[in-house]
């Protein structure tokens, strides 16, 4: 099978490999020692989590973001972590507990984006506008539930080494992550549900005329957003022992990033998995970087300012026509 | 051509990282602060700072988040971590948050020490300025000279919930029944650390006892409040006022004679001690109880078993200053 490489996603694996080269250079080999691949392979997942459903909003077009992620995730752990230990005894039957921690996140995820997706579809509320109230109504629920203080999430042995085992030397939230990421790809790409949003999102006007169930396909996206940020959730308790309600609080600019970076059309209609991952693991290997250099964090800060500035300046030329003749010999 | 603005982007990136990224020979000390930035941390990066010009066989450098989030201060050390430094002196936002980070790090071989953290498990040492009670006790009998040992006088914490400032003022409360005329009234008023908050309350309680004589306060902000009301009841000089507070912000009142004497910790030297520790421990040093750190108010810390595997180190470093002192710690 012969098709042309998709330009974005060959300038991004090239910025991976370029980062990884000069970090390593510059750092005398300290910068791919297994242990900081693995550092890093933990750190990511939940931050790229929080991404794909930056970016699910993002391809439904007309406006559609989600704000309001990282606040559902860290509701979704301190929920948990207070409604399961009543239920289930972490101490005597861990494996349960695990399994019903997961569930909670999932569900009050769930239920979360699926309040976005009604507020979105049915009353017709802009998205950026709509998931900047429910962050806010996320986080305020979470503060008054836990008086604002970090809930310590009980200590079962499954759910602590979902955050910290390194099968076959992998961390685990990398493989959650990997596997999501190819099960919501799998979806978009080759699904009815993934085929209509891409359309929905092109020309919304073209999906209503074309019978497309409009206000169905987006209360699904968001609350397939939700649910995400359910399972980032589950990852921030595992791997911090505890949560709280303004963990993460920088995440967001950055969850958009990723996502832009990865040439999600921010009006609607156009992503890629494949982008949205090696995007993700750029901006890690990049933020990596930084702390290997002693470079400010404030700097670190501008640096991300700058880059959502110029992909988004960038986004706005068709990659495709202004690349493949220049590129003849991209074809993979 | 669309790649140019992109690799141009990626380029400066690069190149800032690269910058400070020169290669390390000597062994690394990191400090890493709940936030950057912030006059409390830049006093603390003068005493990393003063630490590494002192010890030219290390390097020594402190960093924290642009933002107040145990998340991105975790993902620091964790990437501190990765790149093996030699010691870690963390003033952890959250300890929580960091233990599982820290017990890599320690696991990993790194010398870990914390400060403002006596609950953290996964540390070596954890270094406290002062014990709590000693500090309430100081500020009250500052407060007991001012006012001749004895009238009237109250007490603020910052919240009914802040454990530390509990202990303050109990502590405070204790110190004064040495004093038979001195009269608590209206204990531990709630401030919420809220300058107006506090100035309101302040005048309510000059006004229900006229011949209230001392205030000993506890949140950061509570100075400044009561301060501005003895100031606009014109009492300066007649009711006395001793709490914690920073010397730049309380610098006018001092000056005014409104605030007796405030009382801190200074963060430069608490980054210096904490390095000294991680560096005793760095080489193998044993670290033992009543020890000289040889940092001012440090010279003879007590120990004992912290929470973790690791010790806790109390030293002597309050500091009450006032009118004629606060000029030596401006930050």
């Amino acid at each position: 099978m012969k098709r042309k490489a998709d330009p974005q996603l060959v300038f991004l694996v090239s910025i991976n490999v370029l980062v990884l080269v000069v970090a390593t250079a510059i750092s005398r080999g300290a910068f791919i020692d297994p242990f900081n691949l693995q550092s890093m392979g933990a750190q990511m997942p939940e931050l790229g989590l929080l991404a794909i459903g930056v970016m699910l909003a993002m391809i439904s077009g007309n406006g559609g973001i989600d704000l309001s992620g990282i606040a559902l995730a860290n509701l979704c752990g301190v929920c948990a972590a207070l409604v399961v230990p009543h239920l289930v005894s972490a101490e005597e039957s861990p494996w349960l507990f695990t399994g019903a921690f997961t569930l909670a996140c999932l569900v009050t995820g769930l239920l979360g984006g699926l309040l976005n997706g009604v507020l979105v579809a049915r009353l017709g509320l802009t998205p950026i506008l709509c998931t900047l109230g429910t962050q806010m109504l996320f986080t305020g629920i979470c503060v008054v539930i836990s008086d604002g203080v970090a809930v310590r999430v009980g200590e079962a042995e499954p759910l602590l080494s979902l955050g910290s085992a390194l099968p076959l030397g992998v961390p685990l939230p990398f493989v959650v992550f990997c596997i999501a990421c190819l099960l919501i790809g799998a979806a978009l790409r080759f699904s009815p549900f993934g085929i209509r949003l891409f359309l929905l999102g092109t020309n919304p006007k073209a999906a209503r005329y074309a019978g497309l169930p409009l206000q169905r396909i987006l209360v699904t996206t968001y609350g397939l957003c939700g649910a995400i940020a359910g399972l980032a959730g589950v990852l921030i308790a595992s791997r911090a022992v505890n949560v709280k309600w303004d963990y993460g609080q920088s995440y967001l600019l950055i969850a958009i990033l990723i996502a832009v970076m990865a040439g999600v059309r921010p009006a609607g209609g156009y992503g890629r998995m494949s982008c949205l991952f090696f995007s993700a693991t750029a901006l890690q290997l990049l933020s990596s970087t930084f702390n290997f250099a002693n470079a400010s964090n404030f700097l670190r800060d501008c640096a991300w300012g700058l880059l959502l500035l110029v992909f988004l300046a960038t986004t706005r030329f068709d990659f495709r026509t202004l690349l493949s003749p220049a590129r003849p010999g991209a074809a993979g | 051509m669309i790649r140019t603005p992109l690799s141009l982007a990626a380029a400066v990136l690069l190149a800032g990282a690269a910058g400070g990224l020169a290669a390390q020979d000597k062994p690394f000390m990191a400090t890493v602060v709940k936030i950057s930035g912030i006059p409390w941390f830049n006093r603390m990066e003068v005493g990393v700072k003063e630490f590494a010009a002192a010890t030219p066989t290390v390097t020594a450098t402190q960093s924290g988040p642009s933002t107040a989030d145990a998340a991105q201060q975790n993902r620091i050390i964790e990437d501190l971590v990765a790149r093996k430094v030699a010691t870690l002196a963390v003033v952890p936002m959250d300890p929580p948050v960091i233990e599982g980070t820290l017990k890599r790090a320690m696991d990993r071989g790194i010398i870990v020490v914390t400060h403002e953290a006596d609950n953290q498990k996964n540390t070596m040492a954890d270094i406290e300025a002062f014990d709590n009670s000693a500090y309430g006790t100081a500020l009250n009998e500052r407060l007991a000279s001012c006012m001749g040992k004895q009238g009237k006088w109250t007490s603020f914490v910052g919240s009914l919930g802040s454990r530390t400032h509990l202990q303050w003022v109990d502590a405070g409360a204790a110190n004064a029944k040495k004093y038979p005329g001195m009269q608590l009234v209206d204990p531990k008023n709630e401030s919420f650390d809220d300058a107006n908050k506090v100035y309101e309350k302040a005048k309510e309680l000059l006004r229900k006892h006229p011949d209230l004589k001392g205030f000993q306060t506890s949140a950061g902000n509570d100075v400044i409040g009561v301060g501005r009301a003895i100031e606009e009841a014109g009492l300066q000089g007649k009711v006395c006022l001793v709490g914690t507070g920073l010397p730049n912000p309380s610098a006018k009142l001092l000056d005014s004679g409104a605030i007796t004497a405030i009382g801190f910790w200074d963060p430069k030297d608490a980054g210096l001690a904490m390095n000294k520790v991680a560096k005793m421990l760095l080489e193998k040093k044993q670290l033992t109880d009543g020890m000289d750190l040889g940092v001012k108010g440090y010279e003879k810390v007590s120990m004992k078993k912290g929470p973790g595997t690791g010790v806790l180190m109390v030293g002597n470093a309050m500091v009450i200053a006032d009118k004629a002192s606060y000029k030596n710690y401006l930050f």
